[in-house]
């Protein structure tokens, strides 16, 4: 940064097209595209608060207050509406969040055709199988205890 | 300022290196919550399959890459915060380079506290 002259942004500079230089500008025309466009940043805001807090729980002040990571951990935390709410929302909006931002990446680096097609729809259809099995998982625990309440038992 | 890296023929900017690390974190990030909503998933097969499960994380490799997973998503939520600034707000894109700069300075800053913490059981000074 030696010399502290101003190049940008100037006229054709990619970055007055793109400003942030993320993975697209914001689309042009309403759709589809624009949509996910907003989305990705509201829920990215939104995850900012959720997934940091999360990690920040579960990683750093279990440990700082000398607790484990076990079932009946669970119990407790997931016999609170509000934790379990809280998972719920963390998971819909980090796994649609990253499924998109994988989208994205599959259709910079693969052409328009079959090859990208198929990543394309494998990752959809592993998204949604995840997304309805973490749904599954959270809804369906019962707090009171009784384990082996699985779709499997 | 750019740099060579191997097996780029070209110099690499401070900006693309940013950019990728975005990508790459995301993509990282996205990997492990697959990973996670299956290890949680053994909660429907009740406190024994749980709790041994959880032993399997119990371990220095799995903190090691516990502590990568929390700079990923440390680096990926401010280089996120800066895009959605940059972009609702273009004027600042005159802080370009100082706000990029920003972004990994803060990344390394507040991984030194977090990995101390997330390591204490399993280093020389833990318990």
């Amino acid at each position: 940064m030696a010399g502290s002259r101003r190049v940008w942004p100037v006229e054709g500079d990619p970055l007055r097209r793109n400003p942030s230089r993320a993975a697209q500008p914001r689309p042009a025309q309403a759709g589809r595209e624009r949509v996910m466009w907003y989305f990705m940043r509201i829920s990215g805001l939104l995850l900012v608060l959720l997934a940091l807090g999360h990690m920040g729980i579960m990683h750093v002040l279990v440990q700082l207050t000398g607790q484990e990571i076990n079932f009946a951990f669970v119990l407790e935390r997931w016999g609170n509406p509000f934790w379990r709410g809280y998972d719920l929302l963390l998971l819909v909006l980090a796994l649609i969040h990253g499924v998109n931002g994988a989208r994205i990446i599959i259709a910079d680096y693969v052409e328009r055709g079959g090859l990208r097609a198929l990543l394309t729809w494998t990752l959809f259809g592993l998204g949604l199988v995840w997304m309805l099995l973490g749904i599954l998982v959270i809804l369906t625990f019962d707090p009171n205890g009784a384990p082996a309440i699985g779709p499997f038992s | 300022m750019r740099f060579r890296l191997p097996f780029v023929g070209y110099g690499v900017s401070w900006a693309q290196l940013a950019w990728f690390g975005h990508r790459a974190s995301g993509i990282g990030v996205l990997i492990y919550l697959f990973m996670h909503i299956v290890e949680n998933a053994t909660l429907a097969f009740g406190p024994e399959v749980y709790d041994f499960t959880q032993t399997l994380f119990r371990n220095l490799p799995v903190r090691l890459g516990e502590i990568l997973l929390m700079a990923a998503l440390v680096y990926h939520s401010l280089n996120g915060l800066r895009v959605i600034v940059m972009d609702f707000w273009p004027s600042t894109t005159a802080w370009y380079r100082p706000l990029t700069w920003g972004v990994i300075a803060s990344t390394v800053i507040a991984m030194i506290p977090l990995s101390i913490i997330m390591l204490t059981p399993y280093a020389p000074w833990g318990p």
